[in-house]
């Protein structure tokens, strides 16, 4: 009995240790997927694994959802348009397109007669289900994750989905140097939060460059600590410096591995290097293993940057806002950095002053891979419109247009093996609209994710509802006619 | 707030007349004749015109229709495939007023206080700013301009987007009287959840209450200030009560940046118990009062449809807003209420037109209604023999993001489709390949 207890105490203890060492993500993710912890437990703190975005309770619809939407305009994204198609969905996935697909028995049926189908939008910059974006007290804080605070935001994502949008890559502000770890999300409204986040969906963090990080545009308290850096040079010297110590902690830690496995029996183990949050998640960044979303104005702060990645040996995914972007399009593309930008916002700081509409055009032109983003409830709530601004400024093709919204910010966030186009395997995030995505009049009539229908105009609570309901109240015709 | 006083004494009748539109049409020396041939034409007052002709000359429409002779010497546009449309009107900006929104030294928008009734806009407008040119380029010709926030901002100027000094851009000096309805703060935050403001409701409604009567008190110091001049009264000017003489004559008409149904009602008892002339702008609630605003021919002016409504509003509220006004019978226009993106006030129609906004009165909106509402439809709004050549010509539908600009005419000028975003495009289009990572 003692000695059952005293292993059961031991395993106890050493559990609790376990606990203490692996961090509070990787635990999760541990628990959902015991694979990875048999890994990971022999590799604490060094190259920690990215705290993998928790696997899903509910990824997909249950079994046996099948749906069809018929004849349908489907702009697919990758492969031109298709008029009078058919979609046909299965647990989630697009089962088949095209102009001369079945509907299968059983489906339940959309008619998508004078519909157009797009892929559902895909915001690459949003501050949505978040109400602190900033731990601004430090200039580096790449520890702090968005998806600790997420929360739900019926109203907002609603009216996205209102607008097509069926995925978000949430964001922290941009008061930072290094903001934290992003979230991506589905738009899978009256979901549990973690039933939203992206399964599968490579961890990233957010950068941020200029003027915002540099905190020039508040006013200055007389007696108020001013935080640096204050300058861009002092930027870089903090990126510099900290992606250095990340250097050192990882050497620090492959070092302490060496002598980890070559250390004989009856010799003492060694230390291990102190963990360091911070430096973890930087080390996943020189390592290729988290995704770069840099926030960023001007062309020298963007070359800035290419320059310290590239000393490093890492990539920036994404430069965001980027709307200097066309002054160094050629930089941008040989780094093989996408580009995530507005389309016409311009001149509410300096730094925006030189931002042009045609920005997009002429990335694109030089070989970048540029998507549109929100940085706004309000404004993802119409992408769509924002989206045709490439075609009116610089004349970008229509389904290059598209794929801004689209594939492109899918490929940013290294989920286009899943979202952004209209392809057998992909999943069935759609957003239908009563028109052309880009004519003047069009508006989004449904938006489904994963096969399941999110948002419905037929059913929404519209102002003509709410003018109808008023009526009702007011004139109780019914009432009194069935009261004689 | 009482300015400094003149020793001159200022005649009342002077300060009446000041606005009082007057085209500075003079100034626009223009000697081009222009003729655009063979295109669609929409006059807005009447059916399009097919195979249309516009002549153009001396600042004016010259002729208009499908069988016109061009006179002799005109530069000829070949406007085969296009379409011809009146310059569009923004009911709300602050262009020229503004540049670049984090500094302070170029933005005019906001004086400190709250009575400003003898600020006028016009002079204050900055003719070269970077801004009108980037707006004009996408055929918004006229716009009216205006700083904002404290109870009477002060008065909003009608002008042309073209222009050597304020004075040539006027159309019309004093265009209305802004005044910001107060509100109570709503307590309703981001996420659906009642934030707890700061200090209580009843604290909040109370300071509104307040408000609302300083606005009641300064309207009727100036009615008395009026009626006293008007007997005789001697004394020295008191400019801000001058300034808004002609708003309690009801001949200045008041521009209320009003939201809720409670601030339109307000305004409206505002409006009733001193005589004014009331616009309506913003009024994102206007349709709860739709059938009042048509019956009592006051015109709203909305947007900016980019907007969210509050958490408890349909999701589609400020884009359906419009189409329901329109179809009981109000009168409206639009504002974009911006100044950098005052260019996009055709897509914000768009906008509304995709949740019901008639087509034909979603182009009336932007061009016929505001030139009705800010008094110069004679001379403004339509394609019609005599009006002012304010045109733009386009490759399609000007509410469709994808249409392109042709030409843009102001005053019958043909204005270069050039702007910062041009020039900056065109020069970094010839930057030469680079595709090496410089140090």
């Amino acid at each position: 009995m003692i000695m059952t207890d005293f292993r059961r105490g031991a395993a106890q203890a050493l559990l609790g240790i376990a606990a203490m060492l692996t961090h509070p993500a990787t635990a999760f993710a541990q628990q959902a997927n015991p694979a990875a912890a048999a890994e990971n437990a022999a590799a604490v703190g060094v190259a920690a694994p990215a705290d993998t975005i928790p696997v899903l309770r509910a990824p997909v619809p249950p079994a046996g959802t099948l749906v069809a939407i018929t004849n349908a305009t489907i702009m697919t994204a990758t492969n031109g348009t298709i008029e009078r198609g058919t979609i046909v969905i299965r647990n989630g996935r697009i089962a088949a397109v095209g102009a001369n697909v079945g509907v299968p028995a059983g489906a339940r049926v959309i008619d998508g007669t004078g519909r157009w189908v797009i892929p559902g939008i895909i915001d690459a910059h949003s501050h949505s289900m978040s109400e602190a974006i900033n731990e601004g007290t430090e200039s580096i804080t790449a520890q702090v994750r968005i998806q600790d605070i997420l929360r739900q935001d019926p109203i907002g994502v609603y009216r996205q989905l209102a607008g097509g949008v069926t995925t978000l890559n949430i964001l922290h502000g941009s008061a930072n140097t290094i903001g934290g770890h992003n979230a991506v999300v589905k738009l899978r409204w009256g979901l549990p939060v973690d039933s939203m986040l992206f399964a599968g969906a490579p961890p990233g963090i957010k950068f941020a460059l200029g003027e915002n990080v540099r905190q020039t545009n508040r006013p200055f308290t007389p007696g108020q600590q001013q935080r640096y850096p204050r300058t861009r040079q002092g930027v870089e010297a903090l990126l510099r410096d900290v992606f250095t110590r990340a250097q050192e902690y990882r050497a620090d830690w492959q070092l302490y591995e060496q002598q980890r496995r070559g250390a004989r029996r009856g010799q003492a183990a060694p230390i291990p290097p102190k963990r360091d949050l911070q430096l973890e998640t930087l080390v996943e960044v020189l390592e290729g293993r988290r995704l770069v979303h840099a926030h960023s104005y001007r062309a020298d702060e963007i070359l800035m940057l290419l320059n310290v990645a590239r000393d490093f040996g890492f990539r920036i995914a994404s430069f965001q806002h980027v709307l200097e972007g066309y002054k160094v399009a050629d930089e941008l593309a040989a780094a093989g950095s996408g580009a995530s930008t507005f389309a016409d916002n311009w001149a509410f700081k300096i730094e925006a002053f030189d931002a042009i509409p045609h920005n997009m055009a002429l990335m694109y032109e030089r070989g970048v891979r540029v998507s549109i983003n929100s940085d706004s409830d309000e404004r993802a709530r119409r992408l769509y419109q924002e989206a045709a601004k490439a075609i009116k400024y610089g004349g970008v093709p229509e389904e290059e247009a598209l794929r801004m919204i689209t594939l492109h910010a899918a490929w940013q966030l290294g989920i286009d093996d899943r979202v952004g186009s209209i392809e057998v395997g992909k999943d069935a995030d759609l957003a239908i609209f009563n028109g052309h995505p880009f004519a003047p009049a069009s508006r989004v009539e449904m938006t489904l994710i994963d096969g399941r229908v999110f948002f419905d105009r037929s059913t929404a609570p519209t102002l003509e509802d709410r003018m109808q309901r008023m009526r009702e109240r007011t004139i109780p015709v019914a009432a009194t006619e069935s009261a004689r | 707030m009482r300015p400094a006083r003149f020793l001159d004494r200022v005649p009342l009748a002077a300060v009446a007349l000041a606005f009082v539109a007057a085209p500075a049409a003079a100034q626009q020396n223009t000697a081009a004749t222009y003729v655009i041939r063979n295109a669609t034409v929409f006059p807005v007052v009447g059916a399009r015109i097919q195979n249309g002709t516009i002549v153009v000359r001396d600042g004016r429409i010259a002729a208009v229709g499908a069988n016109v002779d061009a006179p002799a010497g005109a530069t000829v546009i070949d406007a085969q495939g296009l379409f011809v449309y009146p310059g569009f009107i923004d009911s709300g900006t602050q262009l020229g007023l503004t540049e670049i929104g984090s500094v302070p030294g170029a933005d005019d928008t906001r004086e400190v206080g709250d009575i400003h009734a003898q600020n006028v806009s016009l002079t204050a407008v900055n003719p070269h700013s970077e801004l009108i040119p980037v707006t004009r380029v996408n055929g918004v010709t006229t716009v009216i301009t205006s700083a904002g926030g404290g109870l009477v901002s002060g008065q909003a100027s009608l002008i042309d987007l073209a222009g050597w000094t304020p004075a040539e851009m006027g159309v019309k000096r004093q265009a209305a009287m802004v005044i910001n309805y107060p509100a109570v703060p709503s307590g309703v935050g981001r996420f659906g959840f009642e934030f707890r403001p700061q200090r209580a409701e009843a604290d909040l409604t109370r300071e509104r209450d307040r408000r609302v009567r300083e606005i009641y008190e300064v309207l009727h110091s100036a009615r008395a200030y009026g009626d006293a001049r008007e007997r005789g009264a001697t004394g020295p000017a008191d400019h801000l009560n001058a300034a808004l003489v002609p708003v309690v004559r009801g001949e200045l008409p008041v521009l209320f940046d009003v939201e809720s149904a409670d601030q339109i009602r307000g305004a409206l008892a505002l409006s009733d118990t001193f005589g004014l002339k009331p616009i309506l702008r913003g009024a994102r609630e206007a349709w709860l009062l739709a059938d009042t605003l048509a019956a009592r021919d006051i015109p709203v002016i909305v947007g900016p449809t980019t907007a969210q409504p509050g958490a408890s509003d349909p999701y589609d509220m400020i884009y359906a807003n419009p189409g329901v006004l329109a179809r009981a019978g109000v009168r409206i226009a639009f504002q974009t209420s911006d100044a950098s993106n005052a260019r996009n006030l055709p897509y914000n129609v768009a906008l509304a037109m995709a949740y019901g906004l008639d087509p034909d009165e979603a182009l009336r909106s932007i061009t016929i209604n505001p030139a009705r509402i800010w008094g110069v439809d004679d001379q403004y709004g339509s394609i019609e023999v005599g009006k002012v050549a304010n045109l733009v010509v386009t490759d399609g539908d000007p509410l469709d993001v994808r249409t392109k600009i042709r030409h843009v005419f102001i005053r019958g000028d043909a204005i270069p489709l050039t702007d910062r975003h041009t020039r900056l495009y065109e020069q970094f289009r010839g930057r030469p390949r680079s595709p090496t990572i410089p140090n």
